[in-house]
């Protein structure tokens, strides 16, 4: 064959990988070379030979295009082979083969070591030829595929934990691309992570040879992790956390490997948590004792995150709730059709819809500069159908998880809304409990979760799903309420509907929420109407946040709370509760909702730190026109100084409701409060 | 007719190197190789080469081992390189051989040296008039093919 036929075939041949893949045996011995040469060709491979490795090194050198790969023998008179294999690591990307007749552990280990993807063992087989291939496809989408590490844990990893660094650290999309935004993040991610595994790969040669090995103590793993965090995991770069370490003796190379490896543990640490939940929502099957079991599990399984993540993230806030969200529709055990994922200003969204529900949680609202910085939201929605016997019972879960960073703080907001059987034929009974505490841990890094737990029994049937809603953490403006605004409440909705309603029924549970907190302003509004298709999640400017359940089943619920905490002066803090509620139920319903709120707010400079425990209990009996409303404090745990300069207090106060009129309101202002606490 | 006897003749040549453990299946894979894969004249050359090699590497261990301090290290080096190329071969016998000369490099023992060398000459020496005799058939039957086409 002619050399120009040879190129001809050679280039049909570059069509129709591994066919004629470009590669270079180097071996001293003329048999073995010989030998290769001819199984390589064998194998349909293009193949370049040399029996000595200076040659070799010399023709990559040239041309380092012209091969994809490269076999070497390990002892050769005029270079060892490793060094070879060194130097082609150092100064060219190409996996390098060795070969060798000697098959002792310690020289297949050195050989692995030094970079070698492979080593096979004199006599070569042809099988073992055919599929070397493998190699070149691995080093050549090898970085692609790490770039394409799930996506969704990239986007949920915590933009920013330190809270002392969160600003201009946070990625950003507009909050009212509700739409798009995942798309977008998702090539933002892949961006950035494409971005980050150059650098690492540019630095981490897998070749470099004996590079003193960096015992990644307790101390130095913990600095690592306070660097990635403050630089967010999406865009740490070897070099910068290197430069936020300040650990001498310690390489960009080590930084890289150790990141390289961080993230795989991540994303095992996701792995093997949704993989759980998803067993437990298995067994769940279609049995609503044993969805509650899933939920149940769903915790277990958030405290297992959390837990875990505190382990190995220490101090700092990890938003681990958005890792729940393939938990939680695990839990479901419907395959969730559309995830959504969005980054927008200070929030990252995340949106999981189960098939049924096509709706949208969009995060609009305008935020004030110096507050929320970083907020994280994670939606997860799903939705359970149940036919049981005429009735139908669609569950729809919320879970809504968001972790805000501002100013120092960090708060996760996750809701769980039900759906509430939406067509009841017989007589049903609904047993709605929801759930919501906000937790505030520590001063320093304000983490508030409100767990949201919703309970629906349709006759038989009980479905009970509980989540923590970490919410609204937001630092009041930095001026007014200098330093931080602590609001952590735990509430607690708990409603019972049993509903002999023969015809079609539906219940609309709004909640409105909103929290005020003078100048500084958070504010969040979540409508969730599970059939309009429309629901927004609002954390507009001003300290509002609205949250809004609509729920729609053989109930109407419309409940409003109007959490307002004003403060005009950093010594002057009120907070303005006003819970509204709604009622609104057609034929003879009877409901119980129990809300409990804990409310904490805690300012430096005028060291305000209320904190309100509100359990409401609305019950309305519709066939019997009698409402018993109840609003009882059952214990202020702290002092309120009716200054309104500080109260740090405790506000617990269980409202029980029993009305005719569909609607009902409450408005707990500053002089409710301070009545409510004079009460105690 | 003398075509089919020297072919007859090569099969039973072929199959006793095989039975008397000097080739192994990685000669019986060049074989095929070479039948199947349209490279005539592979296993010849290759052959070929381990025996000018073998020869050579055999040599250079004699000559080695006369030193009158013996580098044991490099008569290891060359008794791994026959070793390889035995191995690439597939010369069974010589390839068990050079484990056990191998072991007397290590233990640097001269005269454990010199009489692994004697055996891996005369298996060597063996194999080569095998792979000649071999050759020779393979070059009489060459000469009768074109013949018959």
């Amino acid at each position: 064959m002619r050399p120009e036929e040879r190129k001809g075939v050679v280039a049909r041949r570059r069509d129709q990988f591994p066919v004629g893949m470009r590669g270079l045996a180097v071996d001293d011995d003329p048999v073995c070379l010989k030998v290769l040469e001819t199984l390589l060709l064998r194998c349909q491979y293009h193949v370049t030979t040399t029996n000595q490795a200076a040659i070799a090194l010399k023709m990559l050198r040239e041309n380092r295009d012209m091969f994809d790969l490269v076999i070497s023998d390990v002892h050769m008179p005029d270079m060892d082979g490793f060094k070879l294999l060194e130097l082609v690591g150092l100064e060219m990307d190409l996996p390098v083969i060795m070969l060798s007749v000697n098959g002792e552990t310690k020289t297949v280990l050195k050989g692995i070591t030094h970079g070698a993807c492979d080593y096979l063992l004199k006599p070569v087989r042809i099988e073992e030829l055919r599929n070397i291939w493998q190699h070149v496809i691995r080093r050549k989408f090898g970085n692609r595929d790490r770039g394409n590490i799930d996506i969704y844990e990239e986007c949920n990893k915590p933009p920013n934990a330190d809270s002392d660094h969160v600003h201009g650290h946070v990625s950003c999309v507009s909050p009212d691309q509700s739409g798009r935004p995942s798309k977008k993040r998702k090539e933002y991610c892949s961006e950035e992570e494409d971005e980050g595994e150059g650098n690492t790969q540019e630095i981490d040669d897998p070749s470099a040879p004996k590079k003193p090995r960096v015992v990644w103590s307790v101390e130095l793993h913990r600095k690592f992790v306070a660097a990635v965090n403050q630089l967010g995991i999406d865009k740490a770069v070897p070099k910068r956390i290197l430069e936020l370490m300040n650990v001498e003796k310690l390489t960009r190379e080590n930084v890289a490997s150790h990141l390289q490896k961080y993230r795989l543990y991540l994303k095992r640490l996701s792995a093997v948590a949704s993989q759980q939940v998803s067993i437990v929502a298995a067994l769940g099957g279609r049995d609503p004792f044993l969805h509650m079991g899933a939920f149940e599990g769903l915790q277990g399984y958030q405290a297992f995150t959390s837990s875990s993540a505190l382990s190995s993230f220490t101090s700092h806030g990890l938003l681990n709730s958005p890792r729940n969200n393939p938990a939680s529709l695990g839990t479901q055990g419907v395959p969730a059709s559309k995830s959504i994922q969005t980054v927008n200003g200070s929030h990252t969204l995340s949106h999981s819809i189960s098939d049924a529900n096509k709706y949208n949680i969009s995060l609009p609202g305008s935020q004030h500069g110096n507050l929320g910085q970083g907020l994280a939201t994670s939606l997860g929605q799903t939705q359970m159908q149940q036919k049981w016997i005429h009735e139908e019972t669609d569950d729809l879960s919320t879970i809504l998880s968001g972790n805000v960073l501002a100013n120092g703080m960090s708060s996760t907001l996750q809701n769980v809304s039900p759906l509430l059987p939406q067509e009841l034929v017989e007589c049903t009974q609904a047993k709605i409990g929801t759930q919501p505490s906000v937790r505030t841990t520590s001063v320093n890094s304000e983490h508030l979760e409100r767990p949201v737990g919703v309970s629906s029994s349709l006759l038989d049937s009980h479905v009970s799903q509980q989540s923590t809603v970490p919410l609204s953490g937001f630092s009041a403006s930095g001026l007014l309420i200098h330093g931080s605004f602590n609001n952590s409440c735990p509430t607690k909705l708990g409603g019972t509907s049993s509903a002999c309603a023969p015809a079609r029924s539906s219940n609309d549970l709004m909640v409105a929420r909103e929290t005020k907190a003078g100048a500084s302003s958070f504010g969040g509004t979540m409508l969730l109407p599970p059939d309009m298709e429309q629901k927004y999640l609002n954390f507009g400017g001003g300290n509002d946040f609205k949250q809004k359940l609509d729920e729609r089943g053989a109930d109407n619920l419309i409940f409003d709370w109007n959490s307002v905490a004003s403060s005009q002066l950093p010594s002057n803090i009120g907070a303005h509760h006003s819970v509204s509620q709604r009622w609104n139920n057609s034929n003879s319903n009877r409901s119980n909702i129990g809300a409990r709120m804990i409310g904490q707010t805690s300012s430096n400079a005028s060291t305000v730190m209320p904190q309100m425990k509100t359990d409401l209990f609305i019950s309305g009996d519709m066939l019997m026109p009698k409402n018993v409303s109840d609003l009882s404090i059952p214990k202020l745990q702290s002092e309120l100084s009716s200054s309104s300069c500080s109260f740090d207090g405790l506000l617990n106060s269980i409202v029980k409701v029993e009305k005719d009129d569909v609607t009902f309101s409450d408005d707990l202002g500053c002089g409710d409060f301070y009545s409510l606490g004079a009460c105690i | 007719m003398a075509a089919a006897a020297l072919r007859d003749q090569l099969t039973a040549l072929l199959s006793s190197m095989f039975t008397q453990g000097l080739v192994d299946e990685q000669f019986q894979q060049l074989q095929m190789l070479q039948d199947e894969g349209g490279t005539p004249g592979f296993v010849s050359e290759v052959v070929t080469l381990f025996c000018d090699d073998a020869d050579r590497i055999i040599n250079e261990i004699a000559s080695l081992l006369e030193q009158p301090v013996v580098n044991f290290d490099k008569v290891d080096a060359y008794v791994h390189q026959l070793k390889g190329s035995s191995a690439s071969v597939g010369a069974q016998k010589v390839k068990f051989t050079c484990m056990q000369f191998r072991q007397f490099c290590q233990d640097k023992s001269r005269e454990g040296c010199l009489m692994a060398l004697a055996v891996v000459r005369n298996d060597f020496y063996d194999l080569r008039n095998k792979f000649q005799t071999m050759l020779q058939l393979e070059q009489q039957i060459q000469a009768y093919d074109p013949k018959q086409q």
